[in-house]
């Protein structure tokens, strides 16, 4: 998999190229956009992230420039800005995703790993070690007992289980499981976690669940 | 008390007005006056000196002699002895007396004959048939007899006229006042009535749509100054408030991308590292920079949201829907704190408001609310609609506020107690949005909160209605 990254800032540029390597990709780096174009159309690239504000062309247009060519290549939007009406501008302007800076490495790498995943069917059935969930029926066991799981828990263990053995922040967790903004101002994250924690793990062996300092919970069953 | 421009204009031109008239009354009244008396002082003059050619000294006392043949001749003297006497300047003796005169009560003692024949100028007399003006002239006979002669004519007629006169004034002043005052206030609006038009074109003017202006008639008038004027200050505010814009712009871009280098570099050695003492250090810097990240968003976004470049879209927004949403999600954050969290709903409260920012709006409340009770408390939700407003209450049961952090309790970076905050994400900020989104909403929001009972925020909003 190959990435190319179009951010002008340096030690940006450095860490997001050394984090997605550590993950096992490829990672070309451009510090401005006036060859990106040509760049995405001669290199066949999985995916870009591509920085809103570049000197010289603005990531508006260097992405119509990637669009006019790779129409179909994913592009993660990074901008310095936050805020309901400007990421809703720059999904408008044709990026897949939108993130604001500063971001978690483990949150682009998931965004990533969903707009990679795009098009392969979802799997109806998930398994991490002895914990098992059934989509279309809707049920959870674990060991072979049947948990009961809250409509809110159920989803939450499905995006920890569609997304095992990766670190999930809270931003990524309450964007796909709650349908509120709630950002930082409660720690609805957590409170579910707790309650998942103590249907899923409490008096097993094995504990699945983990919090991973800085970025957020994993679902595993290789302690980290 | 402060009056409008319109009723101060109105004031002054009618009270001018009022002196103007009390003024021409009194003159025109004193005038008249003088011009009556000084025409029945001739009139008396000329009675007096006629009369001395028609006195006869035939011995005894004087006698009136005249043709009564002669029309003329009889209606002078007829008038010129209606009042009139006449004394014996030696002894003060009365020789004649008019019938007229007799009732009067007007006989003259001796001293007084005496001290009359000195004063020639007439003099007014009241009697209780009403002022009397007489004349006193000396007379004498051929023989050498000394007289005095007192001639009078009646002032009544005078009197009466001129009172008609001041009542007549009396009346038509006040009189003409209400109607100076009722013109001064009609006149008055038609000449602010453009003023008017330019406040109200004015008033449609607010930060977010500061590249209007107001409509100039190409006329070089005061009004068309303080359109220009007024057009000139909305240029130079667009224009810094642009400057502005593009400052707080730059500055998230500047803040954020060093502290998204800081995190990426620390987030990379986080996963470097096996240590667990340099985990927990690096993860507590990540959670530090999360919050300085959340504190730069709030504090932008305030800043933004003053500065007008926030666009509300306002729709029928079902704010017992969006209550009972958000207090159905939030409830196990409440359970996992021992707060008891409910919503109260009538059956359908519809506000005129922005969807999103009404959410942050609740959830901010409930965020508050939650962050000063204590474990065991409550936390309810109550929405109602009343008249033509949508009113939402969310009350806790909490440590409540004194009155004096009430009044700041809206304030950017107030806080009542900093160290009971000091480890959460507040900062201070949520409650200025709050206040913030009620204020786009033409809403208003208000606190009752007492320490140790609990708050309650009560949010009126406009109710949607078809018209809206």
């Amino acid at each position: 998999m190959r990435i190319l990254v179009i951010e002008d800032d340096g030690k940006v540029a450095s860490f997001i190229q050394t984090g997605l390597e550590q993950e096992g990709y490829a990672v070309d780096v451009l510090h401005h956009g006036n060859t990106a174009g040509e760049q995405a159309r001669v290199v066949d690239y999985d995916a870009v992230v591509l920085d809103l504000m570049l000197p010289g062309r603005s990531g508006f247009q260097v992405l119509r420039d990637i669009r006019s060519r790779k129409p179909s290549l994913p592009v993660i939007m990074l901008t310095a800005k936050n805020s309901l009406d400007e990421r809703v501008a720059g999904l408008d302007a044709g990026a897949d995703d939108y993130m604001a800076k500063p971001f978690a490495l483990a949150e682009l790498s998931a965004r990533l790993r969903a707009l990679l995943r795009r098009g392969t069917p979802r799997e109806s059935v998930l398994r991490v070690a002895d914990l098992e969930m059934d989509t279309i029926r809707r049920t959870v066991r674990r060991a072979g007992t049947t948990i009961d799981l809250k409509p809110k828990e159920y989803s939450l263990l499905e995006f920890l289980m569609r997304n095992s053995d990766r670190p999930l922040t809270r931003s990524l967790i309450i964007e796909h499981v709650w349908d509120i903004h709630f950002d930082s101002i409660s720690n609805v994250v957590e409170v579910h976690i707790n309650s998942l924690r103590n249907k899923i793990d409490r008096g097993f062996p094995i504990q699945l669940i983990h919090t991973v300092r800085g970025v957020g919970y994993m679902l595993t069953d290789s302690a980290p | 008390m402060t009056l409008t421009l319109r009723a101060r204009l109105a004031v002054i031109a009618t009270v001018v007005s009022g002196l103007l008239i009390a003024g021409l009354s009194i003159v025109s009244y004193n005038v008249l006056a003088r011009w009556l008396d000084e025409d029945v002082t001739a009139r008396l003059t000329e009675l007096t000196d006629g009369l001395h050619g028609y006195l006869r000294f035939t011995g005894g006392a004087p006698t009136v002699e005249y043709n009564a043949n002669d029309t003329d001749q009889a209606s002078f003297v007829h008038e010129a002895t209606r009042y009139y006497q006449i004394y014996d300047s030696e002894t003060g003796d009365l020789l004649v007396q008019s019938p007229d005169m007799a009732p009067l009560g007007l006989s003259l003692t001796k001293g007084e004959v005496a001290l009359l024949l000195a004063s020639t100028l007439p003099a007014d007399i009241t009697t209780p048939y009403g002022r009397l003006r007489v004349i006193n002239s000396p007379l004498a006979s051929p023989g050498g007899q000394a007289y005095l002669l007192q001639v009078g004519v009646s002032l009544r007629s005078l009197d009466a006229s001129l009172g008609r006169y001041r009542d007549l004034l009396l009346l038509l002043t006040p009189l003409s006042l209400v109607l100076a005052g009722a013109a001064s206030w009609w006149l008055s609006r038609f000449a602010l009535e453009p003023l008017t038009r330019v406040a109200v074109a004015a008033r449609g003017i607010d930060v977010s749509t500061l590249e209007r202006r107001l409509p100039t008639r190409g006329v070089s008038d005061e009004l068309e100054a303080v359109t220009r004027a007024f057009n000139d200050t909305l240029g130079r505010l667009e224009q810094s408030i642009g400057e502005m814009r593009q400052f707080s712009t730059a500055l998230a871009h500047e803040l954020r991308t060093p502290l998204a280098a800081l995190r990426g570099e620390i987030e990379l050695a986080l996963r470097a590292t096996r240590d667990g003492g340099l985990q927990r250090s690096l993860g507590s810097q990540i959670e530090d920079i999360d919050r300085l990240t959340r504190l730069i968003d709030h504090v932008l976004t305030l800043a933004r949201a003053e500065s007008g470049q926030i666009p509300l879209t306002f729709t029928a927004v079902d704010l017992g829907e969006l209550a009972a949403s958000l207090v159905d999600q939030l409830e196990p954050v409440a359970h996992a704190r021992s707060i008891d969290m409910q919503c109260e709903r009538t059956a359908s409260v519809v506000a005129r408001g922005d969807a999103g920012w009404l959410e942050r709006l609740l959830l901010n409340l409930l965020d508050n609310a939650m962050k000063f009770t204590p474990e065991g408390g409550r936390v309810v939700v109550r929405v109602c609609r009343t008249a033509d407003r949508a009113r939402v209450d969310v009350a806790d049961t909490g440590i409540g506020m004194a009155p004096d952090v009430v009044a700041h309790v809206f304030e950017r970076f107030y806080q009542a107690d900093p160290s009971r905050s000091a480890g959460s994400d507040g900062a201070g900020l949520g409650l200025s949005l709050v206040k913030w989104i009620v204020d786009r909403h033409h809403g208003s929001i208000v606190v009752d909160s007492r320490p140790d009972h609990g708050s309650t925020f009560t949010v009126t909003l406009p109710a949607f209605t078809d018209q809206s």
